[in-house]
C-alpha cells in the first residue's frame, strides 16, 4: 500500500512538472527548457515546434500566455526580473523600446544567409534599432476595407478592386452615405463599421493615424508640412513637434471627425461583429478577417484598398518574436526564434494564423494571396506599407496619439488635441 | 497596624513577580498571535510604502529598473510644471464628490426604508446589495451597453421621448458624471447597510419620548435620528471618499480615462504613468502625494464630522 501511494505521488509530481512541449526524441546532452511568453492562440504553433524539436531533442518548452491587452504590462514586469522568459512574442512596434531598454538580444549573427534580401523592408525597419536586428519577424499584417457586397450592390456602389483605382476619402464617404440605412448617428446599417480592436472605439494609431498621414507627401521638401504630415514623427525619432498638427493633418482630422459626428456614418462605440452580422456596409480589418470569411462566408463580401487624401499609405506590423538579452539559454533561444521565421517553419506558422508572411519568397506558397480579393493586402503591403513611426518611445506615442485621435472622433478640436499630443510625446521623449 | 502593613507588603512582594510573569506571558502570547499579521503588514504594506518613497526620487522605467537615476525632487516639481496631476486630481475630486453626494442621501433613504416594517425585507436587502457584490467588470460592461451613444437603452428612452441623443461616455462634459452615477449605483447598497446598522443601534426610547412630547416624525428624524447617526455618517463619508479616491475600474474599463482626460482618475493615471508611459519614478511620486492627500482628507473629515452625541 505504501509503495502504491509513493508511486502515485511520484507519478503525479512528474506529470505536474512536465513542460507544455516535452521532447519525444532521445536527448544525449543537457536538457534545456525554453520559457515562452505569448498571447493566447499566437505562434509559435505546436506543429512547427514539434518538428523543430526533432532536430533539437534536448529542448523542451514552457509556455505562459497572457491576453494581448496585458502583454506589454507583463513584459514590463517579467523582462526586468531576475529570471525573465527566454522568448517573447510581443507587439512589433515595441521592438525599439525593448531594444533601448536592453531587454532584447540582437539577432544579427543568428540570421540565415539571404534573410536581408528576402525580408519585407517595412518589417526590417520596424524590428531594427541602431543598425541591429532584434526580431526576425514571422508575419505581417496591414488593413484594407472590406465591404458587404449585398449591401453595396443594392446601393449601386462598385468599390475599386486595384490600388490604381483606390478611392480618395471623400469618394469613400459618398459611398458610406449612399449605403448607410437609417438616421445618421444611429442607423440600422452603418456606412463604416467599428473596429474589432481594443474596445471597439475609434482612434487606434494602427487604423486611424493613416487618415492624416495620407494627407502628407514623403517626396516633399523635408522642412515642409506635407513631408512632416506623412511621417508623423521626425524620421530620426527625435521629436514630434510640428509633425502632428500641420495644416494638412488638421484638415484630414476635420474630415475624420465628421465621419463620427456631422456625417454620422461611423459609430463612436464598438458593436461586436457588426460587419459579419450585416450591420455595416464597409469595415476596416486585417487579412485575418478575410481568411475567416473564406473559410466561413457568412456574408457576400469584397475588399477595396484603403482610401487616402494625397498619398496612399497603410500601416504594417504585427506581433513578433524576440529573445531576451538575459536569457540563460540565449544561443538556443535565438536559434529557435530565427528558425521559426525561416523556411518551412515560417510557412507553417503563417499558414496556421492566416496573416501575411514577412518573407517575399513565401508569398507564392499562399494561393489565396495571388488573386482578388486577398491580393489587395499583398499589393498594399508592397507599395503602400509603412511601419508605425519607429521609435524607442513608440509605446508612449501610441497611447498619447490614440487618446488624441479618439478625442477628435468624439467631437474634439483637432488642433488642440494634436498640440497637446505633441507636448506629451515630447515630454516622454525628453526622459 | 504596622504588622498588618508588613504582612501586606510581603504578600505584594510575593504576588508581584507572579503578576509580572503573567503579564510577560500574556504579552508573548499576544505577540505570537499578532506576529503573522504584523509580518504580512510589514512586508506587503510598509515595505512597499518605503520603496515607493525611495522610487519617487528616481527616474526609471519598469523595462530597465537597473538604469534608475537619482533626480532629487524633480518628479515632484514636474507635478507643478505639467498639468497632468492637477487635471487628474480635479477629475478625481469631482468624481468623489459626485459619488458621496449621491450615495449618502440615497443610502440613508434606503436604510430608512429597510428599517420600516416591510414585507419581504430580506429580498429587498438582497436586491439593494446585489450591485455591491457584482464584479466591477460586469457592472462596467452593463453600463457601457446602457450608455451606448447609438444603441444604448438610455438613449432609446430619451429618443422615444422626442429628445436628442446624449453622448454620455464620449462627451468630456458628461462622461465623469455618468461614471460617478454608475459607481454610486454600485456602492449605494453598501452605504444603506451601514446606515441600517446605525439606525438599528439608535435607542427607541428617545424617539418614543419625543413623540410623547408631541414631536412629528420629521422632527424626530431631523432632531434625533440624524444627529445620533453622525458616527455612522462619518464612517460612510470617509469610506465612500476613500473608495472614490482609489477608484480604478471605471476609468480602466469604460473610458480609458477619456474623453480628453475627463475621467482620468488619479489611480488610473498612476497605473498608466508607470506601465504605459514607463515613468515609474513619477508614478511613485504621484502615489506618495495621493497617500498624503487621502490621509489629510480622512483626518479632516473625522474632525469636521466628529460626534458630539453619545448613546
Amino acid at each position: 500500500m505504501k509503495t502504491l501511494i509513493l508511486a502515485v505521488l511520484a507519478g503525479g509530481t512528474a506529470l505536474a512538472a512536465a513542460p507544455a512541449f516535452a521532447q519525444d526524441a532521445q536527448c544525449d546532452g543537457d536538457p534545456v527548457t525554453l520559457r515562452i511568453l505569448r498571447t493566447p492562440g499566437n505562434y509559435p504553433y505546436p506543429a512547427p515546434m514539434k518538428l523543430w524539436q526533432k532536430d533539437h531533442p534536448c529542448v523542451s518548452f514552457e509556455i505562459n500566455e497572457v491576453p494581448f491587452a496585458q502583454l506589454a504590462d507583463t513584459i514590463s514586469v517579467q523582462a526586468s526580473s531576475d529570471n525573465p522568459p527566454d522568448i517573447l512574442v510581443y507587439d512589433g512596434p515595441n521592438t525599439q523600446s525593448y531594444a533601448k531598454a536592453g531587454i532584447l538580444l540582437p539577432l544579427d549573427k543568428y540570421l540565415p544567409e539571404g534573410w536581408s534580401d528576402d525580408i519585407l523592408p517595412a518589417t526590417k525597419a520596424e524590428h531594427s534599432y541602431q543598425g541591429h536586428v532584434y526580431s526576425p519577424g514571422i508575419e505581417q499584417t496591414t488593413v484594407a476595407m472590406y465591404y458587404n457586397k449585398t449591401l453595396t450592390d443594392a446601393a449601386g456602389i462598385h468599390p475599386p478592386k486595384t490600388l490604381e483605382d483606390a478611392w480618395t476619402w471623400p469618394e469613400a464617404l459618398a459611398a458610406f452615405k449612399a449605403c448607410q440605412k437609417g438616421e445618421p448617428g444611429a442607423p440600422e446599417i452603418w456606412g463604416l463599421g467599428p473596429t474589432r480592436f481594443g474596445n471597439g472605439q475609434p482612434g487606434l494609431v494602427y487604423n486611424d493615424l493613416i487618415y492624416q498621414r495620407s494627407a502628407g507627401d514623403p517626396k516633399a521638401d523635408p522642412s515642409s508640412s506635407a513631408y512632416k504630415t506623412f511621417w508623423a514623427m521626425a524620421p530620426d525619432g527625435s521629436t514630434v513637434k510640428g509633425y502632428l498638427d500641420t495644416p494638412e493633418a488638421i484638415e484630414a482630422l476635420k474630415f475624420y471627425r465628421s465621419l463620427f459626428n456631422s456625417e454620422g456614418v461611423a459609430p463612436k462605440a464598438g458593436i461586436p461583429n457588426a460587419f459579419f452580422d450585416g450591420k455595416a456596409c464597409f469595415y476596416v480589418d486585417t487579412p485575418a478577417a478575410g481568411n475567416a470569411l473564406l473559410k466561413d462566408p457568412v456574408i457576400e463580401w469584397g475588399v477595396t484598398p484603403m482610401p487616402y487624401f494625397k498619398t496612399p499609405i497603410v500601416h504594417t506590423g504585427s506581433t513578433t518574436i524576440g529573445v531576451t538579452a538575459r536569457s540563460k539559454h540565449a544561443d538556443i533561444a535565438a536559434q529557435f526564434a530565427v528558425d521559426m521565421e525561416w523556411g518551412e517553419y515560417a510557412y507553417m506558422n503563417v499558414e496556421e494564423r492566416g496573416n501575411l508572411p514577412t518573407l517575399k519568397s513565401l508569398f507564392p506558397r499562399f494561393p489565396e494571396y495571388q488573386s482578388y480579393p486577398m491580393k489587395i493586402f499583398v499589393d498594399q503591403l508592397e507599395h503602400w506599407g509603412q511601419p508605425r513611426p519607429p521609435s524607442p518611445y513608440f509605446a508612449q506615442y501610441d497611447r498619447i496619439v490614440t487618446d488624441a485621435l479618439r478625442s477628435v472622433a468624439f467631437g474634439g478640436d483637432p488642433e488642440e488635441a494634436m498640440k497637446d499630443a505633441e507636448r506629451e510625446v515630447d515630454r516622454a521623449m525628453r526622459r | 497596624m504596622s504588622a498588618t502593613f508588613e504582612q501586606t507588603s510581603s504578600d505584594m512582594a510575593g504576588l508581584a513577580p507572579d503578576r509580572r510573569r503573567r503579564r510577560r506571558r500574556d504579552t508573548a502570547t499576544a505577540l505570537a498571535f499578532l506576529a503573522p499579521f504584523l509580518l504580512l503588514l510589514l512586508i506587503f504594506q510598509y515595505l512597499p510604502l518605503a520603496m515607493m518613497a525611495k522610487n519617487s526620487v528616481l527616474d526609471y522605467s519598469l523595462l530597465n529598473p537597473h538604469a534608475a537615476k537619482f533626480v532629487g525632487l524633480r518628479n515632484f516639481t514636474d507635478m507643478l510644471d505639467y498639468e497632468d496631476m492637477r487635471e487628474s486630481l480635479a477629475a478625481t475630486f469631482l468624481f468623489a464628490l459626485g459619488v458621496v453626494v449621491i450615495v449618502i442621501p440615497l443610502g440613508f433613504a434606503l436604510a430608512l426604508f429597510l428599517n420600516s416594517k416591510l414585507r419581504a425585507r430580506g429580498l429587498v436587502r438582497t436586491i439593494i446589495m446585489l450591485p455591491v457584490v457584482t464584479s466591477a467588470v460586469v457592472v462596467a460592461t452593463m453600463w457601457n451597453f446602457l450608455l451606448d451613444p447609438s444603441n444604448g437603452l438610455l438613449n432609446g428612452v430619451i429618443t422615444a421621448l422626442g429628445l436628442p441623443r446624449q453622448p454620455f461616455l464620449t462627451s468630456p462634459d458628461q462622461a465623469l458624471l455618468m461614471v460617478s452615477i454608475m459607481t454610486a449605483w454600485q456602492q449605494v447598497g453598501f452605504a444603506a447597510i451601514l446606515f441600517l446598522g446605525g439606525l438599528q443601534g439608535v435607542p427607541n426610547e428617545l424617539a418614543e419620548a419625543a413623540r410623547i412630547d408631541g414631536a412629528t416624525k420629521r422632527q424626530v428624524l431631523w432632531n434625533i435620528t440624524i444627529p445620533l447617526l453622525s458616527r455612522t455618517t462619518l464612517f460612510v463619508v470617509v469610506i465612500m471618499t476613500v473608495f472614490s479616491l482609489q477608484a480604478f475600474a471605471p476609468a480602466f474599463l469604460m473610458t480609458d480615462g477619456g474623453p480628453r482626460d475627463s475621467t482620468n482618475l488619479i489611480v488610473y493615471h498612476i497605473y498608466k504613468t508607470a506601465f504605459v508611459m514607463q515613468n515609474a519614478g513619477y508614478a511613485s511620486a504621484l502615489s506618495l502625494v495621493l497617500l498624503v492627500i487621502v490621509l489629510g482628507i480622512s483626518l479632516l473629515q473625522m474632525w469636521i464630522l466628529r460626534a458630539r452625541w453619545n448613546y
